[in-house]
């Protein structure tokens, strides 16, 4: 035992060795960029003069405060995904933010500068309606909470409810809106649709109803939409149907009453339903009485409330966007207006007199690689000679926050569409211009001995130039201290350096729109292409696209990589319908972000499967298959000379396809005319479980040994298979005790069932990674309630049938399969594996966990060989004694504090150093790092003490000179004696 | 009529729905370190990411809305490391915190209920091997070559080798030591590798080399 424990440590210390980071490490190779999503809510915190924060609830459920100078985090707080964790409504007052969670479950309130709860409190079930704060003389004390059928008031300093009171005729009357003027009132409006308007009002001391009335109001049917309490508790409605505006005193009572927009001489633009914009600056006060309507996409009216008599203070036309801010007692409007094609101009108007205030033009440039501006957040300040100064923040359709101060300079910009990166794929760099004439040179004919020697002559110096202009950059950057170093990062200066460490991510993000998507048919959302440099994180290109299907489906390919100059890289990303199976290409350069000159094919056919050959055309661009719902395959590009290849080629292309519906997988082989052959099929009855993953192996991994020595020093050989799929299953019934998950290694050629295991007992989301001769996948066991690794792995035997090429079609014997389970002591969230340029370096497991770090777990404990009692054999091979719980050690965490909000994906890519795999992991945030799985045995590690080795030789260099020179006056004094 | 019913339905959903869900409540302290400075990159987890909660400022935290179960409540931050503990919830809505132990699942170390979580630094670094004088004296090569060097050097300084009693002595001691006469001697040997070491000193010698030749005559 003593001995077992001895070994274990042993082992312990050798790996705890592997796969950390020091601490001089950090920001050296690696970066985090934190997002928060598409902002829905946004308010300046104004209560201390110097604040810098903008406090943001977004649609990806988070609530973060933001640094408006530099645009980074102060905190920020993650909420669970989905309806449960979002945010309904944001309300900031003085130091407190107060939020509606869930559909009106829960009632928070956040400390906004240190950035903790104040009180979290659990509200009645019920849909959530509406929230305001409500004052009383000219302080702000409650919170009211408007939901289906009951409203409830709630302190703002505790949450303690004040009083809950039920809505009278709740059956009938859609309640929708809950408002107070600070005059000890609440008042809450709801529609009966094409009916009336019904408002009760309520007393804030006790929650008694003070008047309850109705209204007829026959046009309406959402006040959220086409109403606002203007001025001193005027209901203002605005109808698309009559171009009226209705007007409501709710104070009086009195009949509603119609203003049509002809008399004030505006007019909506066709098709158009108007909305109005009023402002509420003190929760305690009534709002102002001045307030936008808008009448078209690009068409505004400042109006104002007079003593009952709307006035036009200012048409704007055109303006896309408008905004109030208030700062003290003064209260503007910013308008945004288009200037030209590419910027837009945006002004401050007084709001009570609608005059331009002067000085405060600033223009906006758009991206004419981005959407248009879509929605304004103005921060007003009094400047030191009582004038107005603003800030403002402009989110456009991409999800771009830009924040502007005043003479047009950005100060910040977020690209918040990468908080939802879908896929991603990393390009290596092209070679500088003189590195290409270089390479040019060896593809070129030979044109006689004595210019080929001048030109490699000419092409040395000209290397020889570049070597010395370096050297000279980087003598010139050490003299200057080191903030004023520049580190732009621009297209022209990218290249690959000398162990192609650095590359070019190419991330593509989907922007969704949930915005009435289900009022459509047919709905349209957009996706934004992103190239990265890896090294600093700087965002080289982007690219917007819009008018894509809204469930769309991407995988993107590397159709040419730099490789091959003077052909530009290629990327190619297939969009697909998720419903339909319609699908579009789109073709760039993935180091430009250019879209391709290439016209893609049109594919009218909806698309089963794609399929990235090996083959290249004559450009050395790779072919890419699409197999349409006819079986058909056309190829991209399908040139004569792909064409041609792939007649040649087509007995060896095989493919297979998933229908997870029905549970069936088919094997299909080309023919040579472009149709196709179906082979095999095995059908899992979908009633008892369903296809969850079908994973096979990466295509650019590399196996360095065939096999594995024993301690016998025999070999065993690896079952490697390029074909194997390993297809992940889920039972469908969910019951505890009858839950299963299930795996199946089907060779993808002939549709031989390798090997079949079920785990009991246990049930998804199953996490699965596949590669060289192992499949590692996790679940959750229901019977002991913790995670499970389970490791695969095939071997041939002591034998190796056909060493020197793997057939399908000719193994005649069945691998031998080893498994092993482990327990896992966390959840997860994505599972991937490291990978590197020649497979010879240990892989390791890269885990992402729910607390945001990422382990790194060397696959040395999914060894399936683990003994259970220690042999001499299998110390000799260095394996693990087997132990039920995996471990977790702190050192092992890639990213250290650095922690990744809800990692959805690991990437994983060689580098040209064996030893360096590099790792993104993405999800809210996006983290990129370098691991060394078998540490740095091929480069000079960075703690290198060139100091110890220079002054340990000079030492000895002296000291032999020292000793000649003695042992010389000794011989000389020897010879005289 | 037909309201009314309605009305009954839906408040009898309401009770029931909150009589199925259940608080986790507890609170998370770090030893010697404000709550203010950590608690605003903390987060309360139960069972993975399937419930979140998040701590008050004084470090108290409350996970709503949580169904009968067991649970693993865990508090994360990026800078502290906090002891995950199991929490069982019975349908009746009685509470239970025990240790973690996915070995033993059913075995039973209780721990206090409201939870009292203590918190220590994570420190996630390899410390770098730093070179110092004790390090480099230390090495077992280094040991190896200094110590006999010192033996070499001072021993025949301390004792006096003229003396033929002490001559005496040392060889019978030596002979002690070496009861085979066959093996070389340790002070024989050391002398020739030292003279040997002399002579590939001089061998190896630059250019000036000849020299000493020069300078014999």
């Amino acid at each position: 035992m003593a001995k077992l424990i001895l070994q274990w440590l042993k082992f312990v210390v050798l790996c705890g060795t592997v796969g950390a980071v020091f601490e001089d490490q950090v920001g050296k190779f690696d970066w985090r960029q934190q997002y928060v999503g598409k902002v829905r809510f946004a308010h300046f915190d104004t209560h201390v003069q110097s604040s810098k924060k903008v406090v943001v609830a977004t649609e990806k459920n988070v609530f973060a405060a933001l640094n408006t100078r530099t645009g980074e985090l102060f905190w920020r707080h993650v909420d669970k995904t989905g309806s449960e964790g979002n945010i309904d409504a944001l309300l900031l007052q003085g130091a407190d933010a107060v939020l509606v969670v869930g559909n009106g479950r829960l009632l928070r309130s956040w400390e906004v500068n240190i950035g903790g709860l104040n009180w979290e409190i659990l509200l009645d079930s019920g849909s959530f309606q509406s929230a305001c704060l409500v004052g009383q003389q000219d302080n702000v004390k409650y919170v009211a909470v408007l939901k289906k059928t009951v409203i409830s008031l709630h302190y703002l300093s505790n949450g303690h409810q004040k009083w809950i009171e039920n809505l009278p005729d709740s059956e009938t009357v859609d309640y929708q809106a809950v408002y107070s003027g600070g005059n000890g009132e609440v008042y809450v409006l709801g529609v009966v649709p094409h009916s009336h308007i019904a408002v009760v009002v309520y007393s804030v001391d006790d929650g008694e109803i003070l008047k309850q009335f109705s209204v007829e109001a026959a046009w309406l049917s959402n006040i959220q939409t086409s109403c606002a309490v203007v001025g001193k508790g005027m209901l203002t409605c605005v109808d698309s149907t009559t171009l009226s505006l209705y007007m409501l005193d709710l104070h009086t009572q009195l009949q509603m009453t119609q203003l049509p927009l002809q008399t004030l001489g505006l007019e909506v633009d066709p098709g158009f339903h108007p909305t109005l914009v009023s402002t509420q600056p003190n929760a305690a006060r009534q709002p102002l009485s001045e307030f936008f309507l808008q009448l078209g996409p690009e068409h505004y009216v400042l109006l104002q409330l007079n003593n009952g008599q709307i006035v036009t203070l200012r048409d704007f036309k055109p303006a896309m966007l408008v905004s109030f801010a208030t700062t003290g007692e003064k209260t503007v409007a910013a308008v945004m207006s288009p200037k030209n094609k590419t910027a837009c101009g945006l002004n401050l108007f007084s709001a009570d007199t609608g005059r331009r205030l002067l000085d405060t033009t600033l223009i906006f440039n758009m991206d004419p690689y981005g959407g248009k501006p879509e929605t304004l957040y103005v921060q007003a300040f009094l400047k030191k000679d009582d004038s107005v100064g603003y800030r403002a923040i402009v989110q456009t359709e991409d999800h771009t926050l830009t924040f502007l101060q005043q003479p047009g300079r950005v100060m910040w910009t977020r690209e918040e569409a990468l908080s939802d990166v879908v896929t991603m794929e990393m390009v290596d760099l092209p070679l500088t211009g003189t590195q290409a004439e270089l390479e040019g040179e060896f593809g070129k004919k030979a044109d006689g001995l004595m210019s080929m020697v001048l030109k490699r002559l000419s092409s040395q110096f000209i290397l020889l130039q570049a070597w010395v202009s370096h050297l000279w950059k980087l003598f010139y950057d050490a003299r200057k201290p080191r903030s004023q170093v520049k580190n732009d990062v621009t297209i022209e200066n990218l290249s690959r350096d000398e162990f192609n460490l650095q590359k070019m991510m190419v991330m593509v993000t989907a922007i969704r729109k949930p915005v009435n998507c289900r009022l459509h048919s047919f709905c349209f959302s957009s996706f934004k292409l992103f190239g990265i440099d890896s090294k600093t994180g700087t965002i080289v290109w982007k690219h917007y696209l819009d008018n894509i299907p809204s469930n769309a489906a991407f995988k993107l390919m590397v159709q040419r990589t730099t490789a091959h100059f003077p052909h530009p890289p290629q990327c190619t990303l297939l969009i697909k319908d998720k419903d339909t199976g319609l699908a579009t290409l789109h073709v760039f350069n993935p180091i430009f972000g250019k879209k391709s000159h290439i016209t893609p094919p049109a594919l009218p056919q909806p698309i089963l499967q794609s399929l990235l050959l090996p083959l290249m055309d004559q450009d050395y661009a790779k072919v890419l298959l699409l197999v349409d719902d006819q079986y058909k395959v056309s190829a991209f590009p399908s040139t004569k000379n792909v064409l041609q290849q792939l007649q040649e080629m087509a007995s060896s292309i095989f493919f297979y396809l998933v229908d997870s519906s029905q549970g069936r997988l088919s094997g299909y082989r080309l023919r040579t005319d472009l149709s196709t052959e179906l082979i095999w099929e095995v059908v899992i009855p979908p009633e008892i479980q369903r296809i969850v993953s079908v994973k096979g192996k990466r295509p650019n991994e590399h196996v360095h040994s065939q096999g594995r020595v024993m301690g016998d020093r025999s070999v065993l050989y690896k079952y490697l298979n390029p074909n194997l799929l390993a297809i992940v299953t889920e039972s469908t019934d969910s019951h505890q005790e009858r839950s299963f998950v299930g795996i199946l290694l089907i060779d993808g050629v002939t549709g031989r069932i390798i090997h079949e295991a079920v785990q009991r007992k246990t049930k998804g989301p199953v996490h699965v990674v596949h590669s060289e001769n192992w499949v590692v996948y996790e679940y959750w066991s229901t019977k002991s309630r913790r995670n499970e690794f389970s490791v695969i792995e095939l071997y041939e035997g002591m034998e190796l049938y056909n060493s020197t090429v793997f057939s399908s079609l000719d193994r005649p014997h069945a691998p031998q399969v080893l498994q092993q389970s482990y327990i896992f002591p966390s959840a997860i969230s994505t599972l991937e594996a490291t990978l590197t340029e020649k497979g010879i370096t240990s892989r390791h497991l890269l885990i992402g966990l729910p607390s945001g770090g990422i382990l790194s777990l060397p696959k040395m404990f999914l060894d399936p060989r683990r003994p259970e009692i220690v042999t001499e054999q299998s110390r000799e091979e260095n394996l693990i004694p087997y132990a039920p719980e995996l471990p977790i050690r702190t050192e092992w965490y890639i990213n250290y504090n650095q922690t990744i909000s809800r990692v959805r994906g690991i990437y994983t890519a060689p580098s040209g150093l064996e030893s360096t795999c590099l790792v993104v992991a993405y999800g809210l945030d996006i983290y990129q790092t370098r691991v060394y799985p078998s540490k740095q045995f091929d480069v000079l590690k960075d703690d290198y003490d060139y100091m110890l080795i220079s002054s340990v030789l000079f030492a000895l260099f002296f000291a032999t000179m020292i000793s000649k020179r003695l042992a010389e006056v000794k011989l000389l004094n020897r010879a005289w004696r | 009529n037909l309201h009314k019913k309605n009305l009954i339905y839906y408040a009898g959903v309401s009770s029931q729905s909150n009589g199925d869900r259940f608080k986790i409540e507890g609170r998370a302290i770090v030893p010697g370190v404000k709550t203010q400075d950590w608690v605003s990159t903390a987060r309360v987890l139960v069972e993975g990411e399937e419930y979140v909660g998040f701590l008050r400022t004084d470090g108290s935290f409350a996970v709503n809305d949580i169904p009968s179960g067991s649970y693993v409540v865990e508090v994360v931050t990026p800078t502290f490391r906090f002891e995950p503990v199991r929490v069982d919830i019975t349908s009746k809505g009685k509470m239970r915190a025990r240790l973690v132990n996915f070995i033993k699942t059913s075995e039973v170390i209780r721990q206090p209920y409201p939870l009292q979580i203590r918190g220590s630094p994570q420190s996630y670094f390899m410390r770098r091997e730093t070179w110092g004088w004790t390090d480099f004296l230390m090495n077992p090569m280094v040991m190896m070559m200094v110590l006999p060097l010192l033996i070499i050097v001072l021993l025949p300084k301390v004792v006096n080798t003229n003396d033929p009693e002490m001559r005496k002595e040392m060889e019978q001691s030596m002979n002690m030591l070496n009861p085979n006469p066959e093996l070389p001697d340790v002070s024989e040997l050391m002398t020739k590798l030292f003279s040997g070491s002399k002579g590939s000193g001089k061998a190896g010698g630059s250019s000036k080399g000849t020299r000493p030749a020069v300078k014999r005559r």
